[in-house]
């Protein structure tokens, strides 16, 4: 964006009575320029100046200027400031002139318009109607002569396009019965599309009408771009490992949190040692980050999901970690976020496991190039070998899944933070 | 990736060719130590020299059949016409000569040549024209038509490895109104159409400025799901992409800033009426410039080239049949 | 010079026969032009002939039976079928193709002379043209560009008196080799009906361009014993015209200096009566070109090929 420069720079009284305000403006200087620069004022308001002296200098990427007064007159008010990068066209000096202003120019009367119009229409008039518009003895006679339905009377619009007739062939649509919305009745390829019968099932005496399709909410779309974007630019890979969480369990009803906390302290602390996941991938620009600011994912229930971000978490126990992460939360909740609180993540953590789900695909946070993904903590029995005997327990366990991007690294290198991640979280 | 003007991606690619093919010539007028019209070669002369900047004297036919005679013998000349109102003056040899030369003698004429065309400037019947549909009629020819930065540069570069004969479109409406990612270093970007929004209820068929005007009128219709699709060559035409969005969308509207009477879009509709004909839910709408030289006065210019607003309107208009 | 002469004489009977479609154009009575000129070049020179020029398009190498097989429209000729009458250049041995309009490949012989200099390769082209070519805009252009930028390039005007049906008296006011000066380019006048003073001088040209000293504008004053066209008789020339040149026939002055030196002429010419019997033999028997493949390579779909190298007989070197 250009400089601003666009407040009142400095200002002398304006026109008195018997005078009038002419406005200078950026011009133009060449046919492809779209903007230029103040380079300085040689007047300043209160002077008076004669017509074409130079009150000033412009510059663009073409050539330099003077800026000459318009008329003799009074300098008023210089709105853009030296150094400014204004659009052409935009008011950068105003000055006061005797007598009255210039009568504006006519402007054209409404008829000259349109001559300009579009040509297509001019030469052919309505090309649709002229053609589909009349639907007695021409179009009854080409389809009788063609062998189409002799029972269609001459009253009906008959003559359906290409694309309404092969569609309502494919899809048993009778044509008859469909009432047109386009132009003068007309059936479109929409109402045959909405006309059509879903495929029987086992009581076929009823056919299922859908009802009318709405849109996705706004939310919902930006979300689906931006998961669809994700999935067509990164190379997604998805890493499982199933964790013991005995310890997470045991630590989390010390703190009185939940286990989110203590797995992203202990994400935070791996990714010191796997500083590859900790970064973003934007086409060929690669950044590893020495921060990491922690993206954790709150379902808004209905309206979808935001990402709000715990800046430097890096630098956070497990206990300021989770505040932050309960604030963050709340604040989602309750539309109180702000653009920065969702602003420059560099990991992502979701947690969506509280309904039971135990695996996922995460989508990765794009430019980030990996999101981790906790899920439900499961009572499994599982093999425990102690003093050298194995036998079966039941362990809370909690598979981690962690989507990553395999344009950026390996699936051994994802592995090993995984089993690293696990380590952690069993000796917590 | 870097954000440049389309006019510095322009620049950005001949600075590559210049440095990594020498047998790559800049010729034109004015482009040496002005640095051109335009100043899309500002610097180059001082970088690459004179005889790799050559600034010609005012002699459109002598410079395009030399950029031939050149290229015959090996070398990658692009030439740039001034404007592209004045490749009338080098007609002959572009079409005489260079557009039969390979199809009669088997010798390719390597050459480009670069035309800052298009209106919307208050440039005048001699400074506005899309002289395009005439090389497109031009067997031998390719015409190639960039939209965006990103295109600009990729064309460009695409055109000089190219060992055909290729007129080049630079809208200068666009030089530096429009700015976009642009990769660095080389790059060539395939000679096809590009879909540069998604839609299914219509589709708008553009090139160059009116590219612009289509996604912006595209986007005042909310009610609808308008997609636009980029031709970015003219010669070759992507018929398969264009018959594909016909299939998918079902209703077309084709714009052309090139005054109405046989401008590429009028290719465009032919095509699709002969071949898409099947796909069609309602007429396949044009909109153009009207046959007439291109005015000066704004107002009146404004009236004459399809804007924001007429593409809109023909676009509801169409969807409601 | 007597292949230039009989392969055209075997032409014009063809078309006569109606074998050969379209027009058919000669250059009878100016092949010391073409010829001498041409003889200077080295092999890799290339040449920008016109109209009345096949003795330029043999002296590089083009076979006889390519130059009949053109002339039919046959697969075998130079064109393929593609373009006929003089409409031919065989690219591979160095010869640029005419297109119609005219002087249009002086551009182009300038441009080709142009990217040698830059390159700093000693080589040279030639391009002929005729009196009324110089009045077309191109001429200017060519002419201008050549002398600003002193490129290594030999231009031939065949003064030959008309241009079609006019004289060049209706042509322009002034001599165009009066023209040169103003261009910056050294202007030669010589007697094109001697094959010899031709070759001189153009080797002179040639030396002078290959030193960087810029182009030459030689004019050639010869004659056009026929008319534009196989389609015109050419009343409009005076027959003292004709009769005065008749005299100065530049293959039966050769003819004279030759015996003079003890050079068998006479079986010399029935070498070259026998080669174009054969050679038309060839042509007539060659196929036509497949209609089917008459949109191939309107565009070139791989690498470019450039031009190629001729003969050079008088340096004593052949590219075949």
């Amino acid at each position: 964006m250009p400089a601003s420069g666009r407040g009142t720079v400095s200002h002398a009284d304006g026109a008195a009575p018997g005078e009038h305000l002419l406005e200078i403006v950026m011009p133009q200087l060449g046919i492809t320029i779209a903007e230029g620069t103040l380079v300085a004022w040689h007047k300043q308001p209160g002077e008076e100046v004669d017509a074409d002296e130079a009150i000033g200098e412009i510059s663009s990427d073409k050539v330099d200027s003077d800026i000459p007064a318009p008329a003799a007159g009074r300098i008023v008010e210089l709105v853009v400031a030296v150094g400014a990068t204004v659009d052409v066209g935009t008011v950068i000096a105003t000055m006061a002139v005797a007598g009255e202003a210039d009568v504006a120019p006519v402007a054209p009367a409404a008829g000259a318009g349109d001559r300009a119009s579009d040509p297509a229409t001019d030469r052919a008039g309505d090309p649709a109607t002229d053609r589909a518009g009349d639907p007695t003895a021409d179009r009854a006679s080409d389809q009788a002569a063609a062998g189409h339905a002799a029972g269609r009377g001459a009253g009906a619009s008959e003559h359906h396009s290409p694309v309404v007739a092969r569609l309502a062939a494919e899809l048993g649509v009778a044509l008859e019965s469909v009432t047109g919305t386009g132009r003068d009745g007309r059936v479109r390829r929409e109402d045959v599309l909405a006309a059509a019968p879903r495929p029987a099932t086992a009581d076929t005496s009823a056919l299922y009408v859908p009802p009318a399709a709405g849109q996705l909410s706004r939310m919902r779309r930006s979300i689906g771009e931006h998961m669809k974007r994700s999935l067509s630019t990164a190379a997604t890979v998805t890493s499982w490992i199933e964790v013991d969480f005995s310890a997470v369990e045991a630590r989390r009803r010390e703190l009185g949190t939940t286990a989110l906390p203590i797995v992203a302290a202990a994400t935070v602390a791996t990714l010191g040692e796997f500083g590859e996941l900790n970064a973003w991938l934007d086409g060929e620009a690669h950044t590893l980050h020495t921060e990491v600011n922690l993206g954790v994912a709150v379902a808004l229930g209905a309206e979808g999901l935001i990402v709000p971000v715990v800046r430097g978490a890096q630098a956070l126990d497990v206990q300021a970690l989770g505040a932050a992460i309960a604030d963050l939360a709340a604040r989602a909740r309750s539309g109180e976020l702000s653009p920065d609180d969702v602003r420059d993540g560099t990991f992502t953590i979701t947690n969506p496991g509280q309904f039971g789900t135990f695996m996922a695909t995460p989508v990765i946070n794009q430019p980030q190039v990996a999101i981790l993904d906790v899920e439900a903590i499961v009572r499994r029995p599982v093999a425990v070998t102690t003093d050298g005997v194995e036998t079966i327990e039941v362990r809370p366990i909690c598979i981690l899944g962690l989507s990553w991007d395999h344009r950026a690294l390996d699936g051994a290198y994802a592995a090993h933070f995984l089993a690293a991640l696990r380590a952690r979280l069993v000796g917590a | 990736m870097t954000e440049l003007t389309y006019l510095e991606a322009i620049s950005d690619a001949l600075r590559i060719a210049l440095r990594e093919d020498e047998r790559v010539l800049l010729l034109g007028e004015d482009i040496g130590a002005f640095g051109g019209a335009f100043k899309v070669t500002a610097g180059m002369q001082e970088e690459f020299g004179a005889d790799r900047v050559i600034d010609t004297p005012i002699s459109e036919e002598a410079m395009i059949g030399g950029a031939v005679g050149a290229a015959i013998v090996g070398m990658r000349p692009v030439c740039e016409m001034q404007f592209a109102d004045f490749v009338a003056c080098g007609f002959d040899q572009l079409v005489n000569v260079a557009g039969k030369l390979h199809w009669r003698s088997g010798l390719a004429a390597p050459i480009v040549v670069r035309l800052p065309s298009g209106g919307g400037v208050s440039g005048g019947p001699y400074h506005s024209q899309n002289p395009e549909a005439w090389f497109m009629h031009a067997p031998g020819l390719k015409v190639f038509a960039p939209s965006s930065a990103q295109d600009a540069k990729g064309l460009l570069l695409e055109a000089i490895a190219d060992p055909n004969p290729v007129v080049f479109l630079e809208h200068k409406y666009l030089y530096r109104r429009v700015r976009g990612e642009v990769p660095e270093g080389a790059y060539r970007t395939p000679q096809r159409a590009n879909t540069v929004r998604d839609g299914d209820d219509l589709v708008v068929i553009a090139y160059g400025a009116m590219v612009h005007a289509a996604v912006a009128a595209a986007q005042q219709i909310e009610e609808a799901s308008v997609r636009v699709l980029d031709l970015r060559t003219l010669v070759p035409l992507d018929e398969r992409a264009i018959l594909d969005a016909v299939r998918d969308c079902a209703k077309v509207v084709v714009v052309d800033e090139a005054n109405y009477t046989c401008a590429p879009g009028a290719q465009v509709a032919s095509l699709i009426a002969q071949y898409g004909y099947g796909d069609l839910d309602g007429p396949v709408v044009r909109v153009a410039t009207p046959d007439a030289p291109i005015p000066f006065a704004p107002v009146l210019e404004r009236a004459a080239l399809p804007g924001i607003e007429r593409i809109r309107d023909a676009c509801r208009e169409l969807l409601a049949y | 010079m007597l292949t230039h002469r009989a392969i055209e004489e075997r032409g014009l009977s063809l078309y006569k026969q109606g074998k050969v479609p379209g027009s058919f154009y000669d250059g009878r009575g100016q092949e010391a032009t073409c010829v001498g000129a041409a003889f200077a070049l080295g092999p890799d020179d290339p040449v920008c002939p016109l109209i009345r020029d096949l003795g330029a398009h043999l002296v590089k190498g083009t076979p006889p039976s390519a130059v009949l097989g053109h002339y039919l429209g046959r697969a075998g000729g130079v064109g393929r079928g593609r373009d006929g009458n003089v409409h031919m250049g065989d690219a591979q041995r160095g010869v640029v193709g005419m297109v119609s309009m005219l002087p249009d490949m002086m551009a182009v012989a300038v441009g080709m002379a142009w990217a040698f200099k830059l390159r700093g390769e000693s080589r040279c082209t030639l391009s002929l043209f005729g009196d009324g070519a110089t009045s077309v805009g191109d001429w200017h252009e060519a002419m201008n560009l050549a002398g600003l930028q002193r490129v290594p390039a030999i231009f031939v005007l065949e003064h030959n008196g008309y241009a079609y049906s006019t004289p060049s008296s209706r042509q322009f006011v002034v001599d165009p080799l009066q023209r040169a000066a103003v261009y910056g380019i050294r202007g030669v006048a010589v007697d094109g009906n001697d094959v010899e003073a031709v070759f001189e001088v153009t080797r002179e040209a040639r030396e002078r361009a290959l030193a960087g000293e810029g182009p030459t504008l030689i004019a050639a004053y010869t004659m056009r014993m026929h008319g534009h066209g196989a389609h015109d008789d050419a009343s409009y020339v005076p027959p003292e015209l004709f009769e005065h040149w008749a005299a100065r026939d530049p293959i039966e002055r050769q003819r004279e200096r030759l015996r003079g030196l003890g050079v068998d002429v006479e079986s010399i010419e029935a070498q070259v009566r026998a080669e174009v019997d054969a050679a038309s033999r060839e042509a007539l028997a060659m196929a036509e070109p497949p209609p089917a493949g008459e949109l191939e390579d309107v565009f070139c779909e791989g690498e470019p090929r450039t031009v190629g190298r001729g003969a050079a007989p008088w340096s004593r070197f052949s590219a075949t």
